[in-house]
């Protein structure tokens, strides 16, 4: 129904026929700045909320995680292990759960971990075929078995993670690492 | 900027449309009477604008609901405003609404020809009051959960089709995922889009016919709806606003009570607008319940879906029409009535305050423990397995029978075994080296008269004339020494364990070494710590704590084995809760 119908079915709507009156300045500055009032005191707070992710406490320190026994690796030989540990999940504590994956690579008692996280756009990194490095199943990255850029879109090497041996047992200080970008840098917790 | 307005306008009209919205004229002027439904208005974009961000960070399932809305209470930054704002809007809504009615109804705007838009209005008040009815639920805590029960139960009576509707509604039998699941579509999508769409009709019905001024108005002044009722309606929304503000900041956000427990006692009350109801219910029993709880509440609606039929006279007057809106004020005063008679039942009931006080302990326990993080198994697993809650609960059941610790007495005052009030604290142990045979120690047991006092003389002449008393400074060493073992931060090398060595190993066993191995005095290597209490409560008769003599059946009145009564992991809960909670009890 359009405004002229209803004016004709309404006699008190004549008065909307002729040019509308502007009203007070003054008031319908006021309006205006009352209806901003209204729209900042409810957009401080819903800002505070969504914008709450991108706070950060920092980086949480080192972070070591047994993953094998030094004696059950072969050598020379890269072995996929799995990170196990106790996962807070915004609301949620999980005991012992799955976090991710590594590459290990043993040479006597030396033990080097490359994170599975291709640094490209964060797709989980596999063994080439020829098993003479490795390579991303997403956009065809290439690394070396030390985790060097070889070929594709990957803007650097693998990330390396830090290892120690305990008492026989290898640690590694698990950390995640920011994808799409030539620097390495730490995504804070 | 207007160069950009032209070339928009051209295109999608957008200022014939903002003109048809703000210049509505208003016969007799603008009034602050006519505030509501812009109020009501703004509330529904507040609400609306809170709810999308509550449910940004939501997660509707029985396990996580809780757990999720205490982290956006106490996790996320604003999110106890966001959630405080959601909360006390949704009770302005009521409010608001309730004005909003009062003013349609005293000057007659539900009167030929505006009776369908009465109608859209009746809905919008039952939307309303189903996005308050399914929102309660959601924080999946005791009071949604308990409301919700009872809520669904009414259901359930309405003959014929209430047990299929109670279980649609539920999910099937039981309150859980599907319940939550069930609940979160109707408040976030049935409930929206209904509303959206009955507000579209509701305000174009309204602009059809226009306002209904008093019948006293001057109706050949015209305003504008912009600015003048516009400033009116800002005014009271911004006021409104203002309050919801100072309430979440006032209660810090909306309240969160203990995570839903099935097996709990709650005092399950409903939100204050429906404490009519529910009190409504105390006063019609047994068969008579479904007129309580269905037929007045019909009737109550019946009248106001009749009020625009009965209503013809061609007298817009209040007086004119008094005897049609007395009925609505009788309504209102009877709710009223009902609203303050029920607030002041629980006021002046003695046990609903004491259960209102644990189930706010509670609460406030479960939100301490939730910042620690949620198990999977969700928040019940999370306060069974709280060592504090679980702990409580096993020494209520199986120790204050003997045993007193703080504010647990055992009944009738009368404690057959030592009480634990500040157990393994150095006061405890000085309090036992004075007077082992005082009630408050050893005194109701077996065991009186077995151990000597370090500063009264023993009763017995020839014993007492070989008798030494300990200076206070070993004492203290000795207390020292035992306090450290109590901690399991371990005594050893201390001086009070030389002296112990020296004094106490004639009966005590110190690493399982005694001068007399028929002696029943326990072992005080790790005494009073949580792996010595863990051993005693097993079996106080095992060697790791007291010898078997101590067990013995003619030996009436010693702590027997809970080994069979207890599962180990519970032992562990209760010993840990028996070593921290009675120090943390030490009365100096």
């Amino acid at each position: 129904m359009t405004a002229t119908e209803r004016n004709e079915t309404n006699p008190d709507r004549n008065a909307a026929a002729s040019p509308p009156e502007p009203g007070p300045r003054a008031l319908r500055r006021l309006v205006i700045f009352g209806g901003l009032c209204y729209a900042g005191a409810l957009a401080a707070p819903a800002a505070s909320f969504v914008l709450a992710p991108t706070k950060s406490a920092g980086s949480a320190g080192a972070r070591w995680i047994r993953v094998a026994r030094l004696v059950d690796l072969p050598e020379r030989v890269p072995r996929r292990l799995q990170i196990i540990a106790d996962r807070r999940d915004a609301f949620t504590l999980t005991r012992d759960e799955l976090l991710g994956s590594i590459w290990v690579l043993r040479s006597g008692d030396a033990v080097r971990a490359l994170s599975a996280v291709c640094p490209h756009l964060g797709c989980s990194i596999d063994l080439a075929a020829d098993h003479q490095g490795f390579a991303c199943p997403c956009h065809a990255s290439r690394f070396g078995l030390d985790g060097a850029a070889v070929a594709g879109p990957s803007p650097r090497d693998l990330d390396p993670l830090a290892t120690r041996l305990v008492d026989g047992w290898i640690e590694i200080d698990f950390r995640r690492y920011r994808q799409g970008i030539a620097e390495r840098r730490e995504v804070p917790t | 900027m207007s160069r950009l307005g032209d070339w928009l306008d051209e295109r999608a009209g957008h200022r014939a449309l903002l003109r048809a919205a703000l210049d509505e004229p208003i016969p007799g002027g603008a009034r602050w009477a006519y505030v509501w439904g812009s109020a009501l208005t703004l509330s529904l974009v507040v609400q609306a604008i809170t709810g999308w961000l509550l449910m940004s960070a939501y997660a509707p399932s029985a396990t996580t609901a809780w757990a999720s809305v205490a982290h956006i209470s106490h996790g996320i930054s604003g999110g106890w405003v966001i959630r405080g704002l959601h909360h006390f809007g949704a009770q302005a809504m009521i409010v608001l609404l309730a004005a909003h009615l009062m003013q349609t109804a005293l000057l007659g705007a539900y009167r030929r020809p505006r009776e369908l838009n009465w109608y859209f209005g009746l809905a919008l008040l039952g939307t309303t009051l189903g996005f308050a009815l399914t929102g309660y639920l959601l924080p999946w805590d005791q009071k949604g959960y308990w409301a919700t029960r009872v809520a669904t139960s009414i259901v359930g009576t309405i003959p014929l089709v209430g047990g299929s509707l109670q279980r649609i509604l539920v999910g099937g039998a039981e309150y859980g995922h599907l319940t939550l699941t069930h609940f979160y579509a109707l408040h976030v999508g049935v409930l929206p889009a209904v509303t959206a769409l009955l507000v579209a009709i509701h305000v174009a019905l309204f602009r059809r016919h226009g306002i209904t001024a008093p019948v006293t108005a001057d109706r050949q002044k015209v305003d504008l709806f912009y600015p003048k009722q516009v400033f009116k309606d800002l005014v009271v929304g911004l006021a409104v606003l203002l309050v919801l503000f100072a309430l979440t900041a006032h209660e810090h956000g909306a309240p969160l009570d203990a995570p839903a427990d099935p097996a709990s006692d709650y005092p399950a009350r409903p939100e204050w607008y429906f404490l009519a109801l529910f009190q409504l219910l105390k006063w019609f029993k047994g068969s008579l319940e479904p007129v309580g709880a269905v037929g007045i509440p019909l009737l109550v609606l019946g009248y106001l879906v009749a009020l625009p039929l009965l209503d013809r006279g061609p007298d817009r007057s209040i007086k004119a029409r008094a005897r049609f809106l007395a009925p609505l004020a009788i309504f209102g005063l009877v709710a009223g009535l009902l609203t303050v008679q029920s607030r002041h039942a629980d006021a002046t009931d003695e046990a609903y305050q004491r259960a209102r006080a644990l189930a706010d302990s509670r609460a406030a326990r479960a939100v301490v423990l939730a910042g620690r993080g949620v198990p999977p198994e969700g928040p019940l697993a999370m306060l069974r397995d709280d060592p504090e809650d679980r702990g409580r609960a096993l020494f209520t059941q199986h120790c204050v029978a003997c045993h007193r610790l703080g504010d647990l007495v055992p009944e009738g005052s009368k404690a057959a075994a030592p009480d634990l009030t500040g157990y393994g604290t150095t006061t405890w142990i000085d309090g036992l080296l004075d007077n082992p045979d005082s009630t408050r120690w050893f005194g109701g047991t077996a065991f009186k008269g077995m151990m000597p006092s370090v500063v009264h003389p023993p009763a017995d002449p020839e014993v007492a004339a070989i008798w030494r008393p300990m200076s206070a400074a070993d004492q203290e060493a000795t207390a020292t020494f035992l306090d450290a073992e109590a901690r399991g931060t371990g005594g050893k090398g201390l001086p009070g364990e030389a002296l112990v060595r020296r004094r106490c190993t004639a009966c005590h066993r110190l690493d399982g070494a005694t001068d007399d191995d028929a002696s029943l005095a326990p072992e005080l290597r790790g005494w009073a710590s949580p792996a010595w209490i863990e051993a005693q409560i097993e079996d106080p008769g095992s060697g790791k704590t007291y010898s078997k003599g101590a067990t013995a059946k003619d030996l009436e009145g010693h702590m027997p084995a809970f080994a069979a009564t207890i599962s180990p992991a519970d032992r562990k809960t209760l010993a840990l809760w028996v070593a921290t909670r009675g120090r943390a009890t030490e009365v100096r």
